[in-house]
């Protein structure tokens, strides 16, 4: 008998919409909800032993509910986890997202359920998504579909699009006979020959960012410095990382006139850090900002600068960095940012 | 037109050891460590150490700068690496000793390098080229009131007389095969395509720059090189960033691409000839090198070219913007990238992708976590600076950090699939 658990929201828990959107996690004995047609589903073999829930509003943006939802699903000692099915609810789908992915991180197989549109689904990690309908109305098709997918996981089968399975499939690394070299000829070869041969790396698609539009009057601006040039307090006493960063740091800057060289250096391994060390200046230009605030060219610079090391580091967390920067500089009432690039 | 040609003599090492004199014989290397003392003897170093390190000992490398394979082409060098132990003149021709299955391995600290790792035993193993050579490692100690830049000097010197020292006790030996390598120049002698190599260097200042001929390739324009230079040591590593990601000097002198090409050449190919190139740093000056390079392409009547990097993210955009100018020049391309699509492998793959060329090679993914079980001992260093953990230590490490995983230049045998 496989033990399955099965993550649902407040909604679909039982215990309300909107209004239990805070509800914190909790966990129910059995199948609940929708859970007890996907009970039916999965058959004979396999046991839902308990839902665990929690509300949206909470399981979206709090780490620690995550965790606390990750522990109660822990204690179950589930042979799989399956979520959802989110249709297109973002909240819910980045739950059952992230939810399926901390399974997965801990050693756990996991299926999510969402509509290929849900902004979950970058959230997913290295665990299974498959895809559910739009709306609560195909609520049948989706649970069949995601019984079917949890079926044949932990049969240990491959899921593929032909399962609904959407999202990222992870890429592993695998030790091949040919190297490198010779494969590249290879391919090279079938190219210039005019055979379609097949490449070994995806061409990823980059979204394009609309610029926002030019400041009105500088001279009323709040202007803060951000850069990725991994530029620290010499000693670098929070450990910024050299390269594949996973995170940004903030350093107070009021009433400095300059970046004086042996109080700041950088820690980027990307690049020779030689001359930016000799004047950190170069990476965060503070002298001349300076100049600018006196000269009322710019209204006041931000009393902190924000920074990372922008090297080898990941798409996502390139994204999330962005995403956390304007959150807090909006916050701050920050008119625009000067970003140094190395 | 006669070309030069290059007698490769390969001597193959099976076994290292210490002994009092410098000796090869049956295989086995013996290395004095007074000669090797002199050899790496420099004002900037207040001693060094030399230790073996063999494919299946419990040991495990770290800090690990440049590696270099021993070459000589006579008594005192004779001309091998210009530019650095000889003069900066053309070499490539003539006759060269070479030790094969063992490596000279410097290793300890320099303040820009990123923390580099070589298992020899355990999983981690096959996951670097030099896990299954014969290591002579090259630890050091910088003298009092030495510059950083003098010591990276000091030890870059140190490590290529001490290589060419090694391979010098085989002169006399018989070898185990011998090659004979065409050097340029390359015309168009069949109908079969004539694919070139095209190597970019990480030229990018002190700590992350290569030497051609003892100078720095930053400001150098792309360059038709003769292939047999390489083997001769024309190229020289002085790049510390990017452990997984490096052409050390050991790459550039073995050139796996160039290596694969000569082995078909004839064949299903006809190798047209390698192009040198800088990887600048400004934008500006990628796009100048990536259409300089095409049109060196042209002339030398390239049909296809592979295209390699050495470095992260910002080197991609070296390769990517050649495969888009040689699309425009009407030459195939093929890069070999390495992925960085997170330690999940799900995030997008590449940093710059090409716009007009999807020939893309994968040799790994460079932020997948690989576990490296604690081992007896450690050179190059008593931590692993990434982990902070003590260099013997159980490790969890991303693959970034294995020393030459990811190898650019093609000489590895990973590679990333989708695991449903």
């Amino acid at each position: 008998m496989s033990r399955v658990v099965h993550y649902v929201n407040q909604f679909f828990a039982g215990l309300g919409g909107e209004n239990a959107a805070s509800t914190p996690p909790g966990v129910k004995p059995g199948a609940v909800g929708p859970g007890k047609k996907l009970q039916e589903l999965l058959g004979a073999g396999h046991e839902i032993v308990a839902t665990v829930y929690c509300g949206d509003d909470l399981a979206a943006v709090s780490p620690e509910a995550l965790a606390t939802v990750l522990d109660l699903v822990a204690q179950q000692r589930p042979d799989i986890v399956v979520a959802g099915p989110a249709s297109t609810s973002g909240r819910y789908g980045v739950a059952c997202a992230r939810v399926a992915a901390g399974a997965v991180r801990a050693g756990v197989p996991a299926i999510a359920s969402m509509h290929p549109d849900n902004p979950g689904l970058d959230d997913a990690g290295a665990a299974i998504v498959v895809a559910s309908g739009a709306s609560v109305r195909e609520m049948g098709a989706s649970l069949e579909r995601l019984a079917a997918a949890a079926r044949k996981r932990l049969a240990g089968e491959a899921l593929t699009e032909a399962d609904g399975r959407i999202g990222k499939v992870p890429r592993k690394n695998v030790l091949v006979d040919r190297n490198a070299a010779g494969r590249g000829v290879d391919l090279l070869l079938a190219r210039v020959g005019g055979r379609d041969a097949p490449a070994e790396v995806p061409v990823p698609k980059f979204d394009h960012v609309t610029p926002a539009p030019p400041v009105a009057d500088l001279s009323k601006a709040v202007i803060a410095l951000v850069t990725e040039s991994g530029l620290v307090p010499v000693g670098n006493p929070d450990r910024l990382e050299s390269a594949r960063a996973t995170r940004w740091l903030r350093y107070p800057i009021a009433g400095k006139p300059t970046a004086p060289a042996g109080e700041y250096a950088s820690v980027h391994g990307g690049y020779s850090t030689v001359w930016a060390n000799q004047d950190p200046n170069r990476l965060l230009p503070l002298d001349v900002a300076r100049e600018l605030e006196r000269e009322g060219a710019i209204g006041t610079l931000h009393g902190e600068y924000l920074v990372t090391t922008g090297n080898g580091t990941t798409v996502p967390n390139a994204r999330r960095f962005g995403v956390e920067w304007a959150a807090e500089l909006r916050r701050a009432g920050i008119s625009a940012a000067i970003l140094t690039a190395t | 037109m006669e070309g030069t040609t290059l007698r490769l003599v390969q001597h193959h090492v099976t076994a290292g050891e210490f002994g009092s004199a410098t000796l090869y014989r049956a295989g086995t290397l013996t290395v004095s460590e007074a000669d090797a003392r002199r050899a790496l003897a420099s004002p900037a170093l207040a001693s060094t150490r030399v230790s073996w390190a063999s494919p299946g000992d419990s040991a495990r490398i770290v800090k690990v700068l440049d590696v270099v394979q021993p070459r000589t082409k006579g008594v005192g060098g004779r001309g091998i690496f210009p530019g650095i132990l000889g003069a900066a003149t053309p070499q490539g021709r003539g006759e060269t000793h070479v030790l094969q299955g063992v490596a000279v391995v410097a290793a300890g600290y320099l303040p820009r390098a990123q923390e580099a790792v070589i298992d020899m035993s355990g999983p981690g193993q096959p996951l670097s080229p030099f896990g299954a050579t014969h290591n002579l490692v090259v630890e050091f100690t910088p003298a009092d009131g030495a510059s950083w830049e003098a010591v990276d000097a000091a030890v870059r010197v140190g490590v290529l007389r001490l290589a060419a020292l090694l391979a010098e006790a085989a002169l006399d030996a018989r070898p185990n095969e011998v090659q004979t390598l065409r050097g340029a120049p390359f015309p168009k002698a069949s109908n079969l395509p004539r694919i070139g190599a095209i190597t970019n260097l990480q030229t990018q200042g002190t700590f992350k720059d290569v030497f051609v001929h003892g100078k720095s390739f930053g400001a150098a324009p792309p360059t038709l090189f003769d292939p047999n230079e390489v083997h001769d040591g024309a190229v020289v590593s002085g790049q510390f960033g990017h452990p997984a990601l490096k052409n050390p000097t050991y790459m550039h002198q073995t050139h796996p691409v160039v290596a694969e090409l000569r082995r078909r050449d004839g064949r299903d190919l006809e190798f047209a000839g390698l192009i040198l190139a800088p990887e600048p740093v400004e934008a500006e000056q990628k796009e100048r090198v990536a259409l300089q390079a095409a049109e060196l392409c042209v002339a030398a009547g390239f049909d296809g070219a592979v295209v390699t990097k050495e470095g992260g993210g910002n080197a991609d955009a070296d390769i990517s913007l050649k495969i888009d100018a040689l699309a425009d020049r009407g030459i195939g391309a093929v890069g070999l990238f390495a992925e960085m699509a997170g330690a999940e492998g799900t995030a997008p793959s590449l940093v710059v992708p090409p716009e007009r060329g999807t020939a893309l090679i994968s040799t790994g993914n460079y932020d997948e976590v690989v576990r490296l079980p604690a081992v007896e001992r450690a050179l190059g260093g008593a931590t692993v600076d990434v982990a902070g953990a003590a260099a013997t230590a159980d490790l969890e490490l991303p693959t970034a950090v294995i020393y030459c995983s990811l190898s650019p230049l093609g000489a590895g045998y990973l590679t990333c699939r989708e695991v449903a």
